[in-house]
């Protein structure tokens, strides 16, 4: 499990993450969103020991990273776009991380077969593409086999079949009883991809909830068109719902499409159009983001 | 700390630069022992120097420092680990490259060198670990030899590598002043070594 309790980083002046508090639990995929420098990037380094917290904690199934026993076999993490030095090749880089991390150079064979560079390992990094650089990455990641993924934008660079390789592998790993914390943002693939969703900006965590509570949550309304709609206007008021108007189309919070219908007929006006409308993620990361 | 020994062995092995640095500090040495003891002493003691702050330096260049805190998030260890690379690489570069001073019968100026090589390897980690940029540190200690020890002080002062240039004649005090300079400068990386990585 991953925890953050009142995270603060600040430079100098500048609060760059401020009482961040999440959970990522186990057998669940928690997206982590945020637009540049709303501290995403930073919370990540502070819960991979990479950065030191101002105040706070963030641990991961209950300890500091650094107080971790054999961290690489327990916390594995895509960071930044796929570190490798340029002059080494593929499988040598996956070498010297496997020896890092005590784990035998023999899973690094099988782990260049399984992320799909078993052809090009002997290549220098420098002429790996994008996307190859983040197999790698998500090779090194796995190495030690660890419970917890910690991944910052992994999907960048990545053809439209290497995300779907990518998402299998995580809801896969989620599946399996493992943790994973991704951020990302590309949206439309986080929301295929993640269960709880943590949106972070300016710092502070704006909103941390189940994707399927955000669809079905509060946000929700019905778009309505009938015949009369100052009619129905005052019958769903009275109903106690939140009606606005745009044009001949009212927008209706606070009913389900069922008592909308019902409460239409009842009062004998013809229903054209009742469409649910749900809020998508990019909506509802939008209007958090940008502190609306 | 072996674990980390072994990667950055093995690390040092299999990258391009690396290697350019090590054949660049062997035919350097070598070239030089021709020359004069007290020049290959020089350039044994620099090429030691280059040898750990290429190394070292890879790291931040490329970032990849962030996976070696991330597979040994205890700094110390990971920075003892790194000294040890470079002193179990750039010592035997240098005696490979001196050879040749025993046929010049400079077989104290050899020992004493290489008593003091390990030295200037740790120094090398060290101010790489406190700079964290390679080049800027090259540049540097480029102009500081030159200008300050060699123009000014005329490699007579007790300064760093005018010091390792003396203990590598046997001077033993001068052997304690340049571990002196190397235990200052690992003592400010152990404090740099701490500081927070950042994307940059």
């Amino acid at each position: 499990m991953i925890e953050t309790r009142e995270l603060t980083k600040r430079y100098g002046r500048v609060h760059a993450v401020e009482d961040v508090t999440f959970t990522a639990v186990p057998g669940r995929v928690t997206g982590f969103l945020g637009l540049n420098g709303s501290g995403k990037t930073t919370t990540m380094r502070i819960l991979l020991g990479l950065s030191r917290a101002t105040s706070g904690q963030a641990l991961i199934n209950g300890r500091r990273y650094r107080d971790l026993d054999r961290p690489q076999r327990q916390v594995g993490a895509v960071l930044e776009q796929g570190l490798t030095h340029p002059g080494q090749s593929g499988r040598a880089h996956l070498i010297t991380q496997a020896l890092l991390a005590g784990v035998h150079r023999r899973r690094a064979d099988e782990l260049l077969e399984y992320v799909g560079l078993a052809g090009v390992d002997g290549k220098r990094t420098a002429d790996y593409s994008l996307g190859m650089r983040q197999r790698l990455a998500v090779a090194t990641a796995l190495l030690g086999d660890p419970p917890v993924l910690v991944l910052d934008e992994p999907g960048n660079g990545l053809d439209p079949s290497g995300m779907a390789w990518l998402r299998e592998l995580l809801r896969g790993h989620a599946r399996s009883g493992g943790t994973v914390l991704v951020s990302s943002h590309l949206l439309a693939e986080l929301e295929q991809l993640v269960d709880d969703v943590v949106i972070i900006a300016q710092g502070r965590v704006r909103l941390a909830a189940p994707l399927a509570e955000l669809a079905g949550g509060d946000q929700s309304r019905l778009r309505v068109r009938g015949r009369d709609p100052h009619q129905l206007w005052q019958a769903y008021q009275q109903a106690g719902a939140q009606v606005s108007a745009d044009g001949e189309v009212l927008y209706v919070a606070g009913l389900t499409a069922e008592d909308a219908g019902d409460i239409a007929l009842h009062v004998r006006v013809p229903i054209y159009e009742l469409v649910a409308e749900t809020p998508n993620l990019e909506e509802v990361f939008l209007s958090l983001a940008s502190g609306r | 700390m072996i674990a980390v020994l072994r990667s950055e062995l093995y690390r040092a092995l299999t990258v391009r630069s690396s290697w350019v640095s090590m054949v660049g500090a062997l035919a350097l040495g070598f070239l030089f022992s021709w020359f004069d003891a007290e020049f290959w002493s020089l350039f044994a003691g620099l090429g030691a120097f280059g040898v750990a702050v290429v190394l070292t330096g890879q790291h931040y260049q490329h970032h990849t420092t962030v996976l070696l805190y991330l597979g040994q998030p205890h700094r110390l260890r990971a920075l003892a680990a790194q000294c040890l690379a470079a002193v179990l690489i750039a010592t035997p570069l240098a005696a490979a490259s001196g050879l040749n001073l025993f046929s010049l019968n400079e077989g104290g100026q050899y020992a004493a060198t290489l008593s003091v090589v390990p030295l200037i390897a740790v120094f090398g980690v060290a101010a790489t670990t406190v700079v964290r940029k390679p080049v800027w540190l090259v540049g540097g200690c480029v102009g500081w030899l030159l200008f300050v020890e060699g123009m000014i002080w005329r490699l007579e002062g007790s300064l760093p590598f005018s010091s390792f240039l003396r203990a590598a004649t046997g001077d033993v005090q001068q052997l304690v002043v340049f571990g002196w300079w190397t235990a200052g400068a690992l003592a400010v990386a152990v404090w740099a070594v701490r500081r927070d990585l950042t994307g940059d």
